[in-house]
């Protein structure tokens, strides 16, 4: 078996671009980018929903207190810093002065204040300032929070762009979910919203860079819009998306496969970027229903399964074998357990099939529509086939798949990508199996190492406690990873200065002459 | 007439009312609901059932089915979780946008059928018939999706004649309108063209073999005009049905091709609907096109009375 081992990742440690043509051209102002995204959004309310297709556009309106930076790193970004008192509970953020928001009004504590409380009562994540106490202004340009208890992932929780933290006019954080006007204080302003069609992001020529910045620096940094407009296209066929692209109405496609482009890129018309890794692949047992509870089950699974073989034909060209579960380049990055990844050995699942309780039933794949998922859920099923375990596959659109798999009944195992979570952090790839939400039953193990890492501030102490859980993981197969997957990202040649992130970032971004 | 109206219309709402009925039946029976579009896979239950009631949806299924119905008597198909309007705002914003593609499409077909079907007809069993038929069991068994794309891929990034995809409104540009809409438009069209090719010959060659026609024939008419005034108004009843059944059938398509041309019609507003579970949005579109389907079969009815004067609506 091959089998390929990642060390370390450069410098920028989530993202690769892979072999973007240099640009030779100066940055020059004006022009409309169009994207091409796959999804529209179901809000352009930031702080209640964790869709990427929302992200996508969100943060090139709306700012936050601490961003994470190029290497995922919390720095400030609205705030000038933070003061932790010395029983880490209190934190004293000073607000950016002169930063106006793109209804001209002027960013103050109150506004950052009413934007916190309204997070913590509607925010899609609410539970990244679910260890908050107080929030109040300490100044006009100064915000005093509490903690109930010593958080050692705070910056990173308010930092986090999952369902961002998003700093709206105190006015505007006054209304309900969905409902406010799309204004904040990033380098580009709302324009228009044609549903079923696209958004429209203009320039905000108020803008007020963060002083300390150099260059574009992840969602933090400088961030300079040299675009008049962006127009992000929602295109939900990948054939018309491409075509969109080929034909000149699109610069930039979010998401291409591997096929289309390998043939782009033999053509210098376009730029083919590489984001790598931008996600995992994940396939979850449930350990509340039949055999998928029998822990010597799941280990027959893991002992049996080829991952290499599933990566590569679910993300043919783009992938990973990585059995950490943060990305590579990561401080907590640690190969703990994963003596256990990928052992594709068939008499070992065979022996711990014979002493778990399987009888030969047939077991329920759930899954969305998503090639990669669908095509990963096909090889666990032929390669399970192989040690004698009949799984039938059970493809439903997500709304339908990821209301069946948050309950105890109904299905084994369910796959889908996890993106956000490495990105944020150990705390984040944690918390899904905290409680058993994710496994449908707790693992008290794990629940006792996730609020051990909140709590500890000394991060060696910390990384220690993250290698003890992907230990866990692997021993009791509470949930498998396949690998890491990536995403290929095409361009026009006339789009310069553009980097691959978590989000199709426009700023630092410009159109060369046709 | 007035009482064969009073009858229809009063089928209609009966129609109506069980289609809202199972609309909400089907929906609410389906797992998942609108907050697995706001929220991913990482969200835990709590942050669900905190915007499941931000949004209004934890109360009961009786409380919110009494709200919609007592909306609906007042004209009010519901506000949209997700677009931040109005359900009969988000239709009538998107109906222009179906109507125009729908009523280019069943124009062309209508044309191009009924024409390539009357050649067949008169043609019967020579190579143009044959030719005729031949291509419309070709465009009867192309699926729509597949054949919108390989018109993208000839007409909009080999020729640029076309842009690939998108809408522009026809105040804002008539030419850009008509780019716009050429393309889906004919990808709807062909597909139909061949089935009212094929019924319209049918029911013309039936005409054909009728006394009259021999009559006409043998009083000196020329062929062209015992075709063009006798045949074909005589075929007019078939034909308009076949018609009629298109037209619902081009509702339907431009669910298919709005999405594989990014158009922001009333079809690609449902599909979103659907896969986001926009509830009000499902509930009131589904309502609207079948009151469309609904009238556009009674329209095809009423005009039987028109084409054939021997028909009486009573």
């Amino acid at each position: 078996m091959r089998r390929r081992t990642f060390g370390t990742l450069a410098a920028s440690a989530a993202l690769t671009a892979a072999a973007p043509r240099l640009a030779a051209s100066q940055p020059r102002r004006g022009g409309d980018a169009v994207v091409a995204i796959v999804q529209p959004p179901p809000s352009l309310d930031a702080q209640i929903t964790t869709a990427q297709a929302a992200r996508d556009i969100t943060l090139h309106i709306y700012e936050t207190l601490y961003a994470r930076d190029e290497n995922a790193r919390p720095v400030p970004e609205l705030a000038t810093g933070v003061t932790v008192s010395g029983d880490g509970k209190t934190y004293v953020f000073p607000i950016r002065d002169g930063v106006k928001f793109h209804n001209g009004k002027p960013l103050d504590s109150a506004d950052v204040v009413a934007s916190l409380e309204r997070y913590r009562k509607i925010g899609g994540s609410a539970a990244l300032l679910a260890a908050v106490d107080t929030v109040r202004a300490s100044g006009t340009h100064e915000v005093t929070i509490t903690l109930k208890s010593v958080q050692s992932t705070f910056l990173d929780n308010l930092s986090s762009p999952r369902a961002p933290i998003a700093i709206y006019p105190a006015s505007e954080a006054a209304k309900p979910a969905n409902q406010i006007e799309f204004i904040g204080t990033g380098p580009f302003r709302f324009v228009e919203y044609k549903p079923d069609s696209h958004v429209k992001i203009a320039r905000y020529d108020g803008y007020s860079p963060n002083p300390g910045a150099t260059g574009r620096d992840g969602f933090a940094g400088k961030k300079e819009a040299l675009l008049d407009t962006v127009t992000f296209r929602f295109m939900t066929e990948a054939g018309p998306r491409n075509a969109a692209l080929e034909a000149g109405e699109v610069h930039l496609v979010e998401s291409v496969d591997g096929p289309v482009a390998k043939r782009m890129g033999a053509n210098k018309s376009y730029t083919v970027y590489k984001a790598l890794p931008f996600g995992f692949q994940v396939i979850k047992f449930n350990h509340a229903f039949g055999v998928t509870g029998d822990v010597n089950f799941r280990l027959a699974v893991q002992s049996a399964l080829d991952m290499e073989e599933i990566m590569s034909l679910s993300f043919p060209d783009i992938y990973q074998m990585d059995g950490a579960w943060v990305y590579p380049g990561s401080p907590f990055h640690t190969s703990q357990g994963t003596e256990r990844y990928n052992k594709t050995d068939a008499a070992a699942a065979k022996a711990l099939l014979a002493k778990s309780a399987y009888k030969g039933e047939e077991l329920t794949f759930i899954t969305d529509p998503l090639r990669s998922d669908v095509d990963t859920a096909t090889m666990v099923q032929e390669q399970l086939k192989a040690i004698g375990v009949t799984v039938k596959i059970s493809v439903a659109d997500w709304p339908t798949v990821s209301k069946i798999g948050f309950t105890p009944t109904g299905w084994h195992f369910w796959t889908h990508g996890f993106g956000i979570e490495p990105y944020e952090g150990p705390a984040s790839v944690m918390a899904p199996w905290v409680g058993g939400a994710s496994q449908q039953k707790a693992d008290a193990e794990v629940d006792r190492l996730y609020a051990a890492l909140n709590a500890e501030l000394d991060e060696t102490k910390r990384k220690a406690i993250f290698a003890q859980f992907q230990a866990r993981f692997y021993e009791q197969a509470i949930a498998m990873k396949a690998g890491n997957y990536g995403n290929f990202q095409v361009a026009t040649a006339r789009l310069k200065g553009f980097t691959p992130y978590r989000i199709p970032r426009m700023w630092g971004v410009w159109l060369d002459q046709a | 007439m007035a009482f064969y109206l009073a009858k229809r219309l009063g089928g209609m709402l009966l129609v109506l009312v069980l289609v809202s009925l199972l609309s909400f039946g089907i929906i609410w029976l389906v797992p998942g609901d609108p907050t697995s579009a706001f929220l991913d896979a990482s969200a835990t239950a709590e942050q669900a059932t905190r915007l499941r009631h931000e949004l209004g949806l934890d109360q009961p299924l009786w409380q919110q089915m009494v709200a919609w119905y007592g909306r609906l008597l007042h004209g009010d198909l519901g506000r949209s979780i997700l677009l931040r309007r109005s359900v009969s705002v988000a239709i009538l914003e998107r109906l222009p946008v179906t109507l125009s593609l729908t009523a280019l499409a069943l124009a062309f077909a209508g044309l191009v059928g009924v024409a390539a079907g009357t050649l067949a007809a008169t043609l019967q069993n020579r190579w143009p018939d044959q030719a005729i038929m031949a291509a419309a069991l070709l465009g009867l068994s192309v699926p729509d999706f597949w054949l919108g794309l390989m018109l993208i891929l000839l007409f909009a990034v080999q020729l640029g004649f076309v842009p690939t995809g998108g809408f522009v409104p026809f105040g804002e540009s008539p030419s850009g309108w008509f780019r716009s809409i050429a393309l889906p438009a004919a990808t709807l069209a062909l597909v139909q063209v061949g089935f009212i090719a094929r019924m319209t010959r049918a029911a013309v060659l039936d005409v054909l073999h009728q006394d009259f026609i021999r009559t006409a024939a043998a009083k000196g008419l020329g062929r062209a005009r015992v075709i063009l005034c006798h045949a074909l108004p005589n075929a007019a009843v078939p034909i308009l049905t076949v018609v009629g059944i298109v037209a619902g059938a081009m509702l339907g398509g431009a669910v298919i091709v709005e999405q594989v041309f990014s158009i922001p019609g009333v079809g690609r507003l449902i599909v979103g609907a659907v896969l986001s579970r926009d509830y009000p949005v499902i509930q009131g579109g589904l309502l609207f096109l079948a009151a469309i389907y609904l009238t556009v079969n009674l329209a095809v009815d009423l005009l039987y009375a028109v084409a054939d004067p021997r028909v009486r609506l009573e």
